[in-house]
């Protein structure tokens, strides 16, 4: 019996994920993870880029960014 | 008091190696989920949270010498009920509630227990169990989070009966390590923080605490299954290599 988990699909949005290894570079991105929450998407960031000695790691909803422009678009349109 | 020994005979060595036994096969568990649980992330999680576990107890082993005293015998190689893992970890899990429910209830039982030892007078584990406490915020988000999904009631009902019976009872050797100042905590206490962690009510158990073996820390007897207790020793690998030697 196969268990359709709403957590997954349904409920689940994308989290971009940054990090750094030294206090002189900046955060950048180092990949995704798509969770329910806030605490689940910290759980799976840790342990999906926990591979590499970062200072620091942060996580932010990807519908919270916002774009300016995007590929094909230019600062003026 | 229950089978065996007596509570006088239950030392901070025999809470500190039930600690390191159910961190082993809670590690053990997690991995055999690595593929199985319910999405890619969870995946990667379960893996994860299996070697931190797998991690946590090689260094609560290390710390039984300096303790001055490691329980462990020469059964551990022949007998698996010799082992002091919980009856939750007997078994591989068949379901993802029963994952959800060890990693939100007994994996923070067993945090809330080694914040009880860091923040107790004993130096070694001060200084050694600390670093477990900040992996360990990792696997209690995954197991909260995870348990506001809705799990069915028994092995959430299992897995607090376990954690209670597993602080020990009021009048026994975890209280009295709480009044020498050896555990900042005592069973009452840990049972109390265990609630607040997880913002719920703990259902009401009866224990029979007559039953309840104060070595193993568990109110029944049974052990692991073969195969995990032969992987344990290294057989599970050695049948392997004679197979391909045959080959």
């Amino acid at each position: 019996m196969s268990t359709k988990y709403k957590r997954v699909s349904g409920d689940a949005v994308e989290y971009e994920v940054y990090a750094r290894k030294t206090r002189a570079e900046p955060l950048h991105q180092v990949g995704s993870v798509v969770a329910p929450d806030d605490d689940l998407a910290a759980a799976y960031a840790r342990a999906t880029y926990d591979e590499e000695r970062w200072i620091e790691m942060t996580i932010v909803r990807k519908d919270h960014v916002i774009a300016l422009w995007q590929p094909g678009e230019t600062s003026e349109t | 008091m229950a089978a065996g020994r007596n509570l006088g005979d239950v030392s901070l060595s025999d809470l500190v190696l039930s600690i390191a036994d159910n961190k082993q096969m809670l590690g053990l568990r997690y991995a055999e989920w690595a593929t199985r649980a319910p999405s890619l992330e969870a995946d990667i999680a379960a893996a994860a949270m299996g070697l931190d576990d797998l991690g946590h107890s090689r260094v609560l082993y290390g710390c039984l010498e300096p303790l001055g005293e490691d329980p462990r015998g020469p059964d551990r190689e022949s007998d698996p009920a010799s082992l002091r893992a919980l009856p939750y970890f007997d078994e591989p899990w068949t379901e993802w509630g029963q994952f959800v429910a060890a990693n939100a209830i007994l994996d923070t039982a067993f945090t809330v227990m080694i914040e009880a030892c860091v923040n107790g007078s004993v130096e070694v584990l001060q200084h050694r169990l600390r670093k477990m406490l900040m992996e360990e915020r990792y696997h209690f988000l995954h197991g909260r989070s995870w348990l506001k999904s809705g799990i069915r009631a028994e092995p959430l009902r299992q897995a607090w009966q376990e954690a209670i019976e597993w602080f020990g009872p009021p009048d026994g050797e975890t209280a009295q390590l709480h009044k020498d100042g050896r555990l900042s905590l005592g069973p009452k206490e840990l049972g109390a923080r265990l609630q607040e962690r997880l913002e719920t009510k703990a259902p009401d158990t009866k224990i029979d605490w007559k039953k309840w073996d104060p070595v193993r820390r568990r109110g029944r007897s049974g052990a692991i299954d073969e195969r995990t207790f032969a992987m344990l020793r290294g057989l599970e690998e050695k049948r392997f290599a004679a197979q391909s030697k045959e080959a």
